[in-house]
């Protein structure tokens, strides 16, 4: 999950409740609430910041945004999960079948 | 129709209905405490309350007037609630992976595997030494420490518990059991607690209400204390402390105590304190195992991902190093259990160190309020006597101010702070204290002035002589004695130098002092000085000619005072009477036992005729004793007639004696040095003789008197015995005749 999100916010500039939508949109549901202690976590690990912009409705909001720690580790993720794709797959090719319902997102 | 209230919500006003209101206060507060050990709790909390806010805001621009229920619980559905969170998490990462789905299936598989009992394994998540009691425990469906606290009790009794408890951990499978009883566990209760939460948490394992487990605990000790403080006040028993430690705590529940606190393990974490009061942890269990997943995720995702990659890698080949692992993993988990029992004994032992000073730091505590309440009791003793010490309204006023402040209000606010803590009353305001610890600054400062102008008034002294013409003794021996007085001694409640009784209107003092000194010329002079205090020169002088201080001779007998007594309206200032005995060289007396025991001060100065009286006053003490003659010498006073001091101790002391009279000019020193080398070679030889003799002659009397014991005895059964044959011989005499005359 926290590949997922951090995916997403290597791309830009993100406000969560469009990281929301985001995910919605790739068939990932999660609940705000879940999604706030994620991001808190892993900005207080050093991998995200954020920044206040002013919004017309309501409070101001926190954009995050990716740092170069962040970036690191994702690439490391990525390259983890990728191994571990490789390896279902290896695993799963003789018999083909059973792999498509194991992964069904792959970002 | 509803109430509208507005809220400054995220820095925003919101008018929202009051229910709407509520429901997401309860959900905040319930984020709060689901996020309780969080480490950025404050700022997700601050995250999703922005968010909310921007939401309310979307949802008033649209036109609604106000937020109302549907909208916060819509709100809440999308934002989700805490229970949520797990489920959305184990679909997330369900729907991301395969593998994690399938060992968490796995997991729980294995867990529900475990939840019918039927089998009895060691507990491997839940121990201590091997998890044999965490095992039972979970059996039996009980609270593991009681387990525990059963083979505690066993082993300490026959230490049966012991072998049981090895022999199951061989015999007994181990296996990680996983912990979903509902049941209540017994754990110490650290926000509620007087020393170490123990009572409060039986109260909450049993339902009672706190104080009652408090007062079966605190009772016996309580009431041991108090009754050996009765029994010091009222009889004087010595051995007080010792008393009251091993009188009262020596069969108590305070050993009992100790071990509970070392064995109940203290709820720290918010579940531990639902189960400890029995409630539902469904919450609480979620979230930690959420906060679990979420924290270690990416170890995990690592670990996973190395181990699926090993896995490929040498499937079909062997599982060689998945052993090795396997075993690294176990030696590694070995040392960590063997850590962990050692920290536990470390543990143990920091506690048993934490009880015993907390066991000494409240036996100080409880030490100083009973000293608070003695000087209180010894307050009111004295109060009787208060029209002897004061002076004007001032002083009476400060005297009760002081009593009543200065040492009743820590009393009772001890008192008061003991009720609330065991009946777990929380003080809410700090007022009571403030109070407490003003009136008692006030008392204080009341003893600060009440002590300074009592000091003012014994200022001053005065010394008054008076020579009482006395006839000189026939035998040149003048014997001392103090006659017994009508006035009967005051009960002994508190005791305060010099003061040996009183009535309502009159002090009778015994600040006697006597005083042996060498006459100037070769008779006999008695003189006695009396001194006193008052606030100024003329006062002090007035007192001293209030005392009226009498000694009577008859011939010999000189007999003093025991005291004398202050009428109403004079006060105390301390005042005493030094009777001073000039003895002519070559001169005898005696000072009679009597002396020594009823006047109050009693001190002998042989010295030459020392008139100041502020040099050593005590110097020959311990070389003194009463009914012995002394006779004045050049040197000073001497003894005579040792054997009565030594009784019948021993003849050799009849030496030294004549030794004494004869070489009474030599120095002190030497004949002192002399007597008590003489005395100790006696001492020395009549243990050796006593030993030997006594018992030869012990010896001796036994052997003797056996043989006069048995050697009669012998003798007269012997004869008995012929006697009795020969009657046989003349008995069976005439029936021989009679057979022999049948026949």
């Amino acid at each position: 999950m926290e590949f997922c999100i951090l995916s997403i916010i290597r791309q830009g500039e993100v406000y969560p409740s469009d990281l929301v939508e985001r995910m919605k949109s790739a068939n990932l549901h999660i609940l705000e609430g879940t999604l706030y202690p994620l991001l808190t976590r892993l900005k207080n690990a050093g991998l995200l910041t954020y920044r206040w912009v002013e919004s017309n409705s309501g409070p101001p909001r926190k954009y995050f945004v990716m740092t170069d720690k962040g970036l690191e580790f994702y690439s490391e993720l990525e390259r983890t999960w990728q191994e571990l794709a490789d390896a279902v797959h290896a695993l799963t090719r003789p018999a083909s079948d059973n792999s498509s319902d194991e992964n069904p997102t792959q970002p | 129709m509803k109430k509208v209230i507005n809220i400054n919500f995220q820095g925003r006003v919101i008018p929202i209905e009051e229910s709407a209101y509520d429901i997401l206060k309860q959900y905040v507060e319930s984020l709060r405490r689901f996020f309780a050990n969080e480490e950025g709790r404050d700022e997700i909390i601050n995250d999703i309350e922005g968010r909310i806010a921007e939401l309310f805001g979307e949802s008033l621009k649209k036109g609604s007037t106000c937020i109302t229920d549907e909208d916060v619980n819509h709100i809440i559905a999308s934002m989700g609630r805490p229970e949520d969170f797990e489920d959305e998490e184990g679909k997330v990462q369900s729907q991301l992976g395969g593998e994690e789905k399938q060992s968490r299936t796995s997991y729980q598989y294995e867990s529900a595997n475990d939840a019918p009992r039927g089998r009895l394994y060691r507990d491997d998540n839940d121990k201590i030494l091997g998890g044999v009691c965490g095992g039972l425990a979970s059996y039996l469906r009980i609270d593991p420490t009681i387990v525990r606290l059963v083979f505690a009790l066993i082993s300490f009794a026959a230490g049966g518990g012991i072998l049981l408890y090895i022999l199951l951990w061989i015999i007994l499978p181990s296996k990680p059991l996983s912990n979903t009883s509902t049941t209540k566990r017994l754990y110490r209760n650290p926000d509620e607690k007087v020393v170490a939460g123990v009572a409060s948490g039986i109260a909450s394992y049993f339902d009672i209400a706190i104080w009652v487990p408090r007062l079966i605990f605190a009772l016996p000790l309580v009431t041991g204390i108090l009754t050996s403080i009765v029994r010091k006040t009222f009889w004087f028993d010595d051995d007080f402390f010792p008393g009251f430690v091993f009188g009262s705590f020596g069969g108590t529940l305070f050993v009992v105590y100790v071990v509970l606190w070392a064995v109940i393990p203290e709820a720290k974490s918010a579940s531990e304190k639902l189960e400890m009061r029995g409630e539902k942890v469904d919450l609480n269990t979620i979230k930690n195992t959420i906060q679990e997943d979420l924290e270690g995720f990416k170890s995990r995702a690592e670990k996973w991902g190395g181990e699926f990659k090993d896995k490929a890698q040498q499937f079909g080949h062997e599982f060689g190093q998945t052993v090795n692992q396997k075993t690294q993993q176990f030696s590694k988990e070995a040392g960590y259990v063997a850590h962990s029992g050692g920290n536990r004994l470390l543990r143990a032992i920091g506690i048993m160190f934490k009880a015993f000073f907390l066991f000494i730091a409240g036996v100080i505590a409880f030490a100083l309020l009973v000293a608070l309440l003695a000087l209180m009791a010894a307050g009111i003793g004295v109060f009787p006597l208060k029209n002897f010490f004061l002076e004007g309204f001032w002083q009476n006023f400060l005297a009760w101010s002081t009593l009543l402040l200065f040492l009743g209000v820590p009393v009772i606010a001890f008192i008061t702070w003991v009720i609330r803590r065991i009946m777990g009353v929380r003080s809410g305001n700090k007022y009571i204290g403030f109070t407490f610890a003003g009136l008692w600054v006030m008392g204080l400062i009341s003893a600060g002035i009440l002590a300074a102008s009592i000091a003012q008034n014994f200022d001053a002294r005065a010394r008054d002589k008076q020579d009482y013409s006395i006839v000189q003794p026939s035998h040149g021996k003048l014997i001392v004695k103090v006659p017994e007085s009508k006035v009967k001694v005051y009960g002994r409640f508190f005791k305060m130098d010099g003061i040996l009784s009183m009535t309502d209107d009159s002090l009778f003092l015994n600040n006697v002092r006597l005083h042996l000194v060498k006459s100037t010329d070769s008779t006999f002079h008695v003189n006695a000085y009396k001194y006193s205090h008052g606030s100024d020169e003329s006062n002090a002088v007035n007192n001293v000619k209030e005392i009226n201080y009498g000694i009577n001779q008859d011939d010999s007998v000189l007999l003093l005072d025991r005291g004398f007594s202050l009428q109403r309206g004079t006060k105390f200032r301390n005042q005493s009477v030094t009777v001073t005995i000039q003895v002519p060289v070559g001169k005898r007396i005696v000072i009679t036992g009597s002396v020594n025991r009823r006047l109050n001060y009693f001190h002998i100065n042989s010295r030459n005729g020392d008139w100041d009286f502020d040099d050593d006053w005590n110097n020959n003490w311990e070389n003194w004793s009463s009914d012995v003659e002394y006779v004045m010498t050049a040197g000073g006073l001497e003894r005579v007639k040792k054997e009565q001091v030594n009784e019948d101790e021993n003849s050799d002391g009849s030496n030294t004696e004549k030794d004494a009279i004869e070489k009474y000019k030599k120095s002190k020193e030497e004949l002192k040095k002399e007597y008590d080398k003489k005395q100790k070679e006696a001492e020395d030889l009549k243990k050796e003789l006593e030993k030997p003799v006594d018992t030869t002659r012990y010896h001796y009397q036994k052997s003797v008197s056996y043989i006069e014991n048995t050697d009669p005895a012998k003798f007269q059964g012997n004869g008995r015995k012929s006697n009795n044959e020969e009657l046989d011989l003349s008995s069976e005499g005439p029936a021989t005749l009679m057979i022999m005359q049948m026949i």
